[in-house]
């Protein structure tokens, strides 16, 4: 597949390179002969949970949902507000801590999402999203291994999209397109690299149709690089993370490339997801890409949509609680999460993993193989 | 020249140090001024006195004290002279902001060197009871750093007063090592350390012409190979008149060019011969370019220099092959400048361009390409200028004052490329012969955009990068390296330039003859630059004082 040479093996950046020889390299956007092989770098440089935003927010017609903090304030007499705040002077990140414990037993109820039972979360009423069709259903009617749920028509206009985690979350203003949960976490990805994705491209014929690529998730070691006006550099080179000789992270889906637009077959895969200072492995299933990637190959721009699983997602959601950025209601979003999922049921009929989108952008990029080696003095030039 | 010294020592005088003070006293400075005396010589006559470079004064000090020693600052910077900074050293203006920085360093540097962490290593010498010196002790140690700083044995004079310089600062501020940091600002603010002083021997070789001394061939000699003052080695053989048969000086040739040192001081004359001084201006516009940065430009230096040395000294390789090379070294931001894989993330790394790839050739890397372009955009005036006057010391004449350049900058529908824009713009004739002479080898490197970022078009139209240098045609920028590496004019040009880098001069017509026979051996011996070094650094000519002088 593709083009090992002492045990590192490189691709090219957005561009073109022949598989079979590591060192030939040749600029971006220029097109291969039709016998050589060439393997595509990208590294994804913005995560964001999909949310459609429409001028007047009609998707939310209710408004945007209260937070814990509303919750609690809203539970206290005066007195109690002026014992429990140095009468008042609390400022609402400080007496976060505070209200999260406000289960009858003084639960954490980010923690204990079922301590109180609050109003229900007021969630998407749109009938567009950004996402792709994951059920593969017409009208999202229950089906062997997936909940009865609403389908949104796609932002394109394409039909019967999946996309609840839109639906949970897209009236909470911590993941709409200002709010600091989003905001905050795709800069810290930017920042320490920890959550950095890689996207390998490989056997690809023809840069812009090609009926038979495949398309690899890594997660870099190597952090990201920025110009002067903080926009991340294309044409980097980045090392896989490896863990004892095969890389942490590397499952690999089946794609085709028409007029440039990067699509995957589905399949289950695991990414890396750094957010709020929190990290986990993401256990994604039923993944599927979209991209469309840059006439020069410099960049792509797409969706990345998933069943994602819904405790993974509480243990993201529940533990930024205690975060300045966890400003929302852990209760009404858990029960909300409850009813919403709509993906992978179980035997008790509840469905544990909920149909989710992430807008995606990458760069270019090269993308080492191997462990790197040691260069010595006479490697460098020195 | 010997103005400088008058100068600097009224300047220092006003600075108000003591160290300053001392170094310029008249039986410090008076005998410097025409002539100078090793312990129990005659005065030699001065011939010429160049001022240390800011990579000279590091080295020096580096060598001197070690690497726990650093040195900060900047000095004035010098001026081009006959293609070279190293000539200009010996016009250089020095301005009392260019005083007070010898004087910092200084003060930085024996400071360093005095403190808590290092005196143990650095300075042999221990206080006596209380603050009191000991003298004799003293006097060994300045014989010894101040031979090394200077570069010669210090006069009796000379080491007594900083003996006395030391018992004054230690009785003044009850510190002895607070007397010896006052007793070495003294020495690194002296002209003797600060100008790389040449003296005559006395002894015309024949008649008209005289010889450089024993100490100032050392010097002449380390600052060739190494960029450095000469070390114990050398001075001992300078001292013990080994310099002066053919065979001890051979031997001392030998030596410097088997050092690792040898590397430093290649890079400081290919640093000069490239005009690599351009880097520290050298601004991008970030919006046209954003992938440059101040670390793409120190990297693209160290590019070339890691590049030559590696060509020419650790493979020994045909100089005229650096214009056609593919090999090279490469950081991570290099790499991403070049859209190439880093070959080490993180770190350096040799790297080989593919066959395929447009850049072969030191004339492709940035430190050429985008080093010779205007800010936001490339020019091939500029890099053909370059090619000509800094590869083939060609010279090309400055444009007249009036020129019209609004064909060339302004936006055109219709003159797209740099081609079209310089053709409509040559059709002035007073601007035409020169255009003639450097645009069609700037041209060749249009695919490389003003940040050397490669290209195939601009503004939308193709670029053509072929054209003819001295008769040869090209269609390519690899092309132009192979026309580069036939043209006769850059085997000579280096060792015009290597010449005039060693005796700190251009050289005069009557030399003409001995570079012809450079050129000769040079040719014979393949190109190695190793084996021109080692013909310049071991023929006399290298060491005779131009009757010009």
């Amino acid at each position: 597949m593709a083009n090992h040479r002492s045990g590192s093996r490189m691709n090219r950046a957005g561009g073109i390179a022949a598989v079979l020889a590591a060192a030939m390299v040749l600029p971006a956007g220029l097109a291969s002969s039709a016998e050589t092989k060439s393997t595509w770098g990208f590294a994804v440089s913005s995560w964001h949970t999909a949310i459609y935003e429409t001028r007047f927010m009609d998707e939310c017609p209710e408004g945007i949902n209260a937070t814990n903090d509303e919750y609690w304030w809203r539970s206290l007499s005066k007195d109690q507000r002026g014992k429990l705040t140095n009468n008042g002077m609390t400022t609402q990140i400080g007496r976060q801590a505070i209200a999260n414990h406000r289960g009858p037993n003084g639960e954490d109820i980010c923690q204990v999402p079922t301590a109180v039972t609050d109003p229900p979360l007021l969630t998407v009423q749109s009938k567009t999203s950004y996402g792709l069709n994951l059920d593969g259903t017409s009208d999202g009617r229950e089906t062997g291994k997936t909940c009865k749920h609403e389908k949104f028509t796609g932002v394109d206009g394409t039909p019967a999209v999946d996309n609840q985690l839109y639906r949970l979350l897209g009236c909470v203003y911590g993941w709409r397109s200002i709010g600091h949960v989003e905001t905050a976490a795709n800069g810290h990805r930017r920042t320490n690299g920890l959550g950095m994705i890689l996207l390998e491209v490989t056997d690809v014929d023809d840069p812009r149709n090609d009926d038979d690529v495949k398309v690899t998730f890594y997660r870099s070691v190597d952090q990201f690089t920025f110009d002067k006006n903080d926009n991340p550099l294309p044409y980097s080179t980045y090392r896989i993370d490896y863990n004892n000789g095969t890389p942490r992270y590397g499952a690999t889906l089946p794609g085709k490339i028409v007029n440039g637009n990067l699509t995957t077959e589905s399949g289950d895969v695991s990414l890396p997801f750094y957010a709020n200072y929190g990290f986990q492995t993401m256990r994604l299933r039923d993944v599927r890409i979209d991209v469309q990637i840059s006439e020069d190959g410099s960049a792509a721009d797409g969706i990345l949509a998933a069943y994602y699983d819904t405790e993974q997602l509480w243990e993201y959601v529940g533990e930024l609680g205690w975060q300045p950025t966890g400003v929302y209601n852990c209760p009404a979003i858990y029960a909300a999460m409850r009813k919403l999922a709509d993906g992978y049921r179980d035997a008790s009929g509840q469905c544990t993993a909920i149909s989710s989108a992430f807008k995606i952008k990458a760069v270019a990029a090269f993308i080492r193989h191997g462990d790197p080696k040691t260069p010595t003095d006479v490697q460098a030039g020195r | 020249m010997l103005g400088i010294f008058l100068r600097g020592c009224l300047l220092a005088f006003g600075l108000t140090a003591l160290a300053a003070v001392s170094s310029c006293t008249p039986r410090d400075a008076g005998p410097a001024l025409s002539s100078r005396a090793g312990a129990g010589e005659t005065a030699t006559p001065i011939v010429s006195l160049r001022r240390l470079t800011f990579e000279q004064y590091q080295n020096i000090v580096s060598d001197v004290f070690g690497s726990p020693v650093a040195v900060v600052g900047q000095f004035d910077p010098l001026v081009r002279t006959a293609g070279l900074l190293a000539v200009g050293a010996a016009n250089a203006t020095t301005t009392p902001a260019g005083f007070e920085q010898f004087e910092a360093a200084a003060r930085s540097v024996a400071t360093q060197v005095v403190s808590p962490a290092n005196r143990g290593t650095l300075v042999p010498c221990t206080p006596q009871a209380g603050a009191a010196s000991d003298d004799n002790c003293t006097r060994a140690y300045f014989a010894s750093v101040g031979r090394l700083l200077f570069r010669r044995a210090l006069t009796a004079e000379e080491i007594d007063m900083r003996v006395a310089i030391v018992r004054a600062a230690a009785d003044n501020n009850g510190d002895y090592y607070a007397g010896i940091e006052s007793g070495l600002s003294s020495l690194l603010m002296t002209p003797a350390f600060l100008f790389i002083t040449e003296a005559a021997d006395g002894r015309p070789s024949k008649v008209g012409v005289q010889r450089l001394d024993a100490p100032s061939k050392a010097t002449r000699l380390s600052f060739l190979l190494w960029n450095t003052t000469p070390d114990d080695a050398l001075l001992t053989a300078s001292e013990r008149g080994e310099l002066n048969t053919a065979q001890g000086l051979k031997r001392q040739v030998d030596r410097l060019l088997d050092s690792p040192r040898l590397k430093r001081g290649t890079a400081a004359f290919f640093a000069d011969m490239l005009a690599f001084e351009k880097f520290a201006v050298l601004e991008k516009d970030s919006t046209l370019y954003p992938a440059y940065s101040l670390e793409v430009a120190n990297d693209a230096r160290e590019q070339l220099i890691r590049t030559i040395n590696d060509h020419l000294i650790s493979r020994n390789a045909d100089y005229r092959d650096l214009f056609t090379t593919r090999k090279t070294f490469l950081s991570s931001a290099l790499a991403r400048v070049y859209r190439v894989p880093a070959p080490v993330p993180g770190g350096w790394g040799a790297f080989e361009y593919p066959g395929d790839d447009p850049r072969a050739g030191i004339q492709t890397a940035f430190a050429f390409t985008a080093l010779h372009s205007h800010p936001g955009r490339s020019s091939p005036t500029l890099r053909g200028k370059a090619i000509r006057e800094l590869l083939l010391c060609q010279r090309v004449p400055d444009p007249p004052g009036n020129v019209d350049f609004s064909l060339f900058t302004a936006p055109s529908p219709t003159l797209k490329t740099a081609r079209q824009r310089l053709d409509a713009h040559s059709t002035n004739p007073v601007c035409a012969g020169c255009h003639k002479l450097v645009d069609p080898i700037g041209l060749a490197l249009e695919n490389f955009d003003g940040a050397g970022q490669f290209r195939r078009t601009e503004n939308g139209a193709a670029i053509d990068p072929s054209g003819r240098l001295d008769g040869v045609d090209y269609k390519t920028a690899g092309e132009l390296g192979a026309a580069l590496r036939a043209n006769r004019a850059a085997t000579s040009c280096i060792v015009n330039r290597l010449y005039a880098y060693t005796v700190g001069r251009a050289a005069s017509p009557r030399e003409r003859e001995a570079i012809a026979a450079f050129e000769k051996r040079f040719e014979g011996a393949g190109y190695r630059f190793a084996d021109l070094l080692r013909a310049i650094a071991t023929d006399e000519m290298s060491y005779v004082i131009s009757v010009d002088q």
